[in-house]
C-alpha cells in the first residue's frame, strides 16, 4: 500500500507455492456454521413476533405455520445456541488451560488505540494503517458484542420462557422488561450483523477463512501482520511437551464433565421447567348457564285472562269464560248460529233452533253436549266446562 | 154480475192469500239468513275477490278483550289485538291479511297447530316478505340453527318483535333510536334471565338499567342483532378484543368516564394479545386457552377495575385470575402484566428504562458502526483510484 502508483495492478506476482496459514479448526467452522444457521434463525423469527402488529412480520408468521410453529422454531434455534455456548466454553477452557494458548480475543488498550488509528486513517488523518495480530479490533468488538448478546439473550429467554420462575425470585416487572429488553438487544444484534459483520468480511473483501480455514500469506500479512511475524518467529505457538499436555488433561476433563453435565441440566430447566399455561383447561366461555326463560315458552302475543274465581254467577265469573271463548263466533253482531253469548239474557235465549242451557240440568243443555262431545272451534278447557257445568246445574244464575 | 163480481173477489182474495203466502214463505227463507254470517254487516266486512279485509273489520271482532282460542295442547292462544298498543306499532298500517294471509273470510280457517309454539313457527317466516335483509340475516344465526336443529325453543322474529306492539327503533337512517336500546337487555332476558340478572350487576348492565345511559352496550353491541353468532366458537373467542375494542378505543366515549384508549394496544403489545391477535388473522378457528378480555374482566359479569370487591386494581383479584391459567403463580407474578398501561416512570418504571436505554444505545452503536463503515468505504475507494492493488 505504500508502494506508489507505478505498480500496476498485475495478476499473480510470482509463480511459487502460495503458502496458506491455519485460522480456523474444522470444529470452529462447523460450530459457526451452527451458529450463522440458529442465529439467522433466530433473528427471521424472532424479529417478526417483535413487530407482530405490522403487515410483513403477519406475512412471515403464516409462513413459517403460525404463531405457535415459529415460536417453537425461535426455540429450537436458541436450544441449538446454548449447545454452542457450553461447546465454545469448554472448547475454550481447554485452550486455557490445558494448551495454554495466547488468549488473542481478549481486549485490550492495543485494540482501543487500533480503532482509532484506522478511524483517522480512513479520514486521511495518517498514513498508516494500524498494525494487528491474530485478532483485529474488529474482530474483537464482533466477538464480544455476540457473548454480550448470547448473555442478555438467554437471561432474558430464561424469563420470558419460565415467568412463574422468575417470578419466584424477582419482582414480576422483570418479565416485560426481559421482553423489552430481548427485543433491543436482537435488533442490535441483528442490525450490527448486517452493518459489521457482512461489510467487515463480505463485502470489504470476502474473507473465507471461516470456510476454508485457511489464509494466504498476502491476506495474512494485511490482516494479521503481527500474527504473521509471530508465527515466522515461532513466537505464536508453545506446545507443551506431551506428558505436561497428559496431566493437564487429567485434571481439565473430569472438571470440564461436570460443568457439562452442570450446563445441561441448566438447559434442561430452561426448557421443562414451566408447563402450567399450557397445560391448563380451556375457560369456559358464560358463568351462568345460557337458557332461562323467564316464561316457560315464550309467546309473542298477550296472554288471555283467566277464569277470574269467585261465585258461580254469570257477572262473578262465568261471564267471562264465555266472552274469552264463545263471543269471537257467537256474539249479537255474528250470532253464528243465531246463538250469542254477548250477554246473559242472550245466552239464556239460546240459537235459532232453541235454547242451549237448560238452567238446574247441564246434561241436557245443548251447550254441554257440544262442549263435551269436543273438537268445537271454541272449545272450553276440562276445568272451564266443569265449572259451566256446576253454574248451569246451579240455575244458571246471572248475579 | 154477481159470480162475476165473487170472482173478482175471489181473485182478490187468491191474490192476497198468495201475496201473503209469497212474503210469509219468502220471510221464512230470510229470517234464518239474516242470523247466518252472510247477513248484512258482515257483508260490508268481507272484501271483493283479491282484495284484503279492511283492518277495521278485524278489530271489530279482535278488540274484544280476552277472545281466546283453547288449542289441543290445553295451552291459551289469545286472540285479542290492542288497538292502541297496535295503532302505535310499526305495523299500524299493514292490514292484517298481510301476514294472517289465510284468513279473509269469515268463517276463518281452523287452525291447525297443537301448540302454541308452533302457531309462532308457523307464523314468523311471513316476516321475510317485508324484512328480507333481517330475516336472512338471522338464518346464519345461532338461534336459526338451533331451530333448524330441532330446538323448537329458539328464539324467531316474532319473540323479539311481537308484530303487533313493536314500535319504530330505528331513525330515517336506519340507526338504533337511543331509548330503543334501554329495552333491549329485557327483551333478550325473556330467554335468558340468568345472563341478564349476571348483566344487571355489571358496570354496563349497571349503568343501562339504573342510570338510563344508552354509551354502554347493550347485548347487540357485543353479539350482533340479527345474525348473532354462537358465542361459544373459537372463532368469537379469537375475535372478541375488538369487540370490546369497538367502544374501548374510542375517545368520544372513553373520556367521559376517564379510561384509558390504550387498553387494545397494551393487550395487543403482551404476550396473550400478540398470540391472540396472530391467531385470529392466520388461523381464525384455532383452539387457544390464551386470555381474552373477558377471561379477566368477565363474561356478561364485568366489573369495575376498581370495584372494592371484585375489581382487578386489587393485586389479590388479579392473582386469582392469573391463577385460573397458572396456578402456581405467586404474588409478585401479576407484575409480569402492565395492567394496561403504557411503560413510564412510574408505570413499569424498569421497562421503561429499558426500553429507553436501547433508544439510544441501538442508534449509538449502530450509528458509530455505519460511520465507521462509511469511512472505510470512502477511504478503500480512494485507494483503489490510486491505483493500490490490495485494498
Amino acid at each position: 500500500m505504500s508502494e506508489k502508483k507505478t505498480v500496476k495492478k498485475q495478476t499473480e506476482p510470482t509463480r511459487q507455492p502460495v503458502r496458506r496459514f491455519e485460522r480456523f479448526h474444522w470444529t470452529l467452522r462447523l460450530a459457526h456454521a451452527l451458529l450463522l444457521t440458529s442465529f439467522s434463525l433466530l433473528g427471521i423469527t424472532g424479529l417478526p413476533q417483535k413487530f407482530a402488529s405490522t403487515g410483513w412480520a403477519q406475512a412471515m408468521i403464516q409462513f413459517f405455520g403460525g404463531i405457535e410453529t415459529t415460536r417453537l422454531i425461535h426455540h429450537i434455534c436458541a436450544i441449538v445456541l446454548m449447545f454452542l455456548a457450553i461447546y465454545h466454553i469448554l472448547d475454550t477452557g481447554y485452550k486455557i488451560f490445558v494448551r495454554r494458548t495466547r488468549m488473542s480475543m481478549l481486549p485490550g488498550i492495543k485494540d482501543v488505540k487500533d480503532a482509532f488509528q484506522a478511524f483517522i486513517y480512513n479520514l486521511g488523518f495518517t498514513k498508516k494503517r494500524p498494525q494487528m495480530g491474530r485478532y483485529t479490533f474488529e474482530e474483537k468488538a464482533e466477538y464480544w458484542a455476540l457473548i454480550w448478546g448470547t448473555v442478555i439473550m438467554g437471561i432474558t429467554g430464561f424469563m420470558m420462557w419460565n415467568p412463574i420462575t422468575t417470578a419466584r425470585f424477582l419482582p414480576g416487572e422483570i418479565i416485560p422488561a426481559s421482553k423489552a429488553a430481548h427485543g433491543g438487544e436482537a435488533l442490535l444484534a441483528v442490525m450490527a450483523i448486517v452493518v459489521w459483520h457482512m461489510y467487515g468480511v463480505h463485502l470489504k473483501r470476502f474473507n473465507k477463512a471461516m470456510f476454508t480455514g485457511k489464509q494466504t500469506e498476502e491476506e495474512m500479512l494485511h490482516e494479521h501482520p503481527l500474527e504473521l511475524a509471530d508465527i515466522k518467529a515461532g513466537l505464536a505457538e508453545r506446545p507443551a511437551d506431551p506428558k505436561t499436555l497428559r496431566r493437564r488433561q487429567i485434571i481439565y476433563y473430569p472438571v470440564a464433565g461436570v460443568l457439562a453435565i452442570a450446563m445441561l441440566f441448566g438447559v434442561y430447566g430452561f426448557i421443562g421447567s414451566e408447563k402450567t399455561a399450557i397445560t391448563t383447561v380451556l375457560p369456559i366461555s358464560s358463568p351462568v348457564p345460557i337458557y332461562v326463560p323467564q316464561t316457560p315458552t315464550p309467546i309473542p302475543t298477550i296472554i288471555a285472562a283467566a277464569v277470574p274465581p269467585g261465585s258461580l254467577t254469570w257477572d262473578a265469573s262465568i261471564g267471562a269464560v264465555f266472552q274469552s271463548k264463545c263471543v269471537m263466533c257467537h256474539n249479537a253482531t255474528l250470532a253464528t248460529n243465531g246463538l250469542s253469548f254477548a250477554s246473559y239474557a242472550d245466552a239464556l235465549r239460546g240459537a235459532s233452533d232453541g235454547p242451549v242451557i237448560v238452567p238446574g240440568d247441564a246434561n241436557s243443555s245443548k251447550l254441554v253436549q257440544v262442549q263435551s262431545a269436543g273438537g268445537h272451534s271454541g272449545q272450553l278447557s276440562p276445568e272451564e266446562l266443569a265449572v259451566v257445568k256446576n253454574w248451569i246445574n246451579a240455575g244458571a244464575l246471572e248475579k | 154480475m154477481l159470480k162475476l163480481i165473487s170472482s173478482h173477489r175471489l181473485t182478490f182474495v187468491i191474490l192476497v192469500l198468495g201475496f201473503g203466502l209469497v212474503v210469509f214463505a219468502l220471510g221464512g227463507l230470510v229470517r234464518p239468513v239474516a242470523a247466518s254470517p252472510a247477513s248484512a254487516p258482515i257483508q260490508n266486512i268481507v272484501p271483493a275477490q283479491g282484495e284484503l279485509p279492511d283492518n277495521a273489520a278485524c278489530l271489530f271482532c279482535h278488540e274484544k278483550p280476552g277472545m281466546s282460542r283453547t288449542l289441543p295442547s290445553g295451552e291459551t292462544l289469545s286472540l285479542t289485538i290492542d288497538s292502541s298498543h297496535f295503532a302505535d306499532s310499526a305495523h299500524k298500517d299493514i292490514a292484517c291479511s298481510e301476514c294472517h294471509t289465510n284468513i279473509v273470510t269469515f268463517p276463518h280457517p281452523d287452525l291447525q297447530v297443537q301448540t302454541l309454539r308452533e302457531f309462532s313457527l308457523q307464523m314468523y317466516t311471513v316476516c321475510q316478505k317485508c324484512h328480507e335483509e333481517q330475516y336472512n340475516k338471522t338464518l346464519d344465526s345461532v338461534h336459526m340453527r338451533a331451530v333448524a336443529a330441532g330446538d323448537t325453543n329458539a328464539a324467531v322474529c316474532t319473540d323479539c318483535h311481537n308484530p303487533h306492539t313493536q314500535p319504530v327503533i330505528t331513525d330515517q337512517n336506519g340507526a338504533l333510536l337511543p331509548e330503543a336500546r334501554l329495552s333491549i337487555p329485557e327483551i333478550c332476558a325473556r330467554c335468558h334471565s340468568a345472563i341478564y340478572d349476571a348483566y344487571k350487576q355489571s358496570v354496563h348492565g349497571a349503568a343501562l338499567t339504573q342510570e338510563g345511559n344508552t354509551d354502554v352496550p347493550t347485548c347487540i353491541d357485543c353479539h350482533g342483532v340479527h345474525n348473532i353468532v354462537d358465542p361459544t366458537t373459537n372463532a368469537f373467542r379469537l375475535q372478541s378484543p375488538q369487540i370490546c375494542a369497538k367502544c374501548h378505543t374510542n375517545p368520544a366515549i372513553m373520556d367521559k368516564y376517564g379510561i384509558s384508549t390504550q387498553v387494545l394496544n397494551s393487550y395487543v403489545a403482551d404476550f396473550h394479545g400478540t398470540t391472540v391477535t396472530l391467531f385470529e388473522k392466520i388461523t381464525p378457528d384455532q383452539v387457544t386457552n390464551k386470555p381474552v378480555c373477558f377471561d379477566c374482566h368477565g363474561v356478561h359479569d364485568i366489573k369495575r377495575v376498581d370495584d372494592p370487591v371484585y375489581g382487578l386494581q386489587m393485586k389479590q383479584n388479579l392473582l386469582k385470575a392469573c391463577q385460573r391459567c397458572h396456578p402456581d403463580a405467586n404474588t409478585s407474578f401479576p407484575d409480569a402484566w402492565m395492567s394496561h398501561y403504557i411503560p413510564s416512570p412510574t408505570h413499569s418504571a424498569i421497562v421503561y428504562y429499558v426500553n429507553l436505554f436501547y433508544k439510544f444505545f441501538i442508534p449509538a452503536v449502530i450509528g458509530s458502526m455505519v460511520i465507521f463503515v462509511l469511512s472505510d468505504i470512502v477511504r478503500r475507494l480512494i485507494e483503489r483510484l490510486k491505483g493500490a492493488k490490495h485494498v
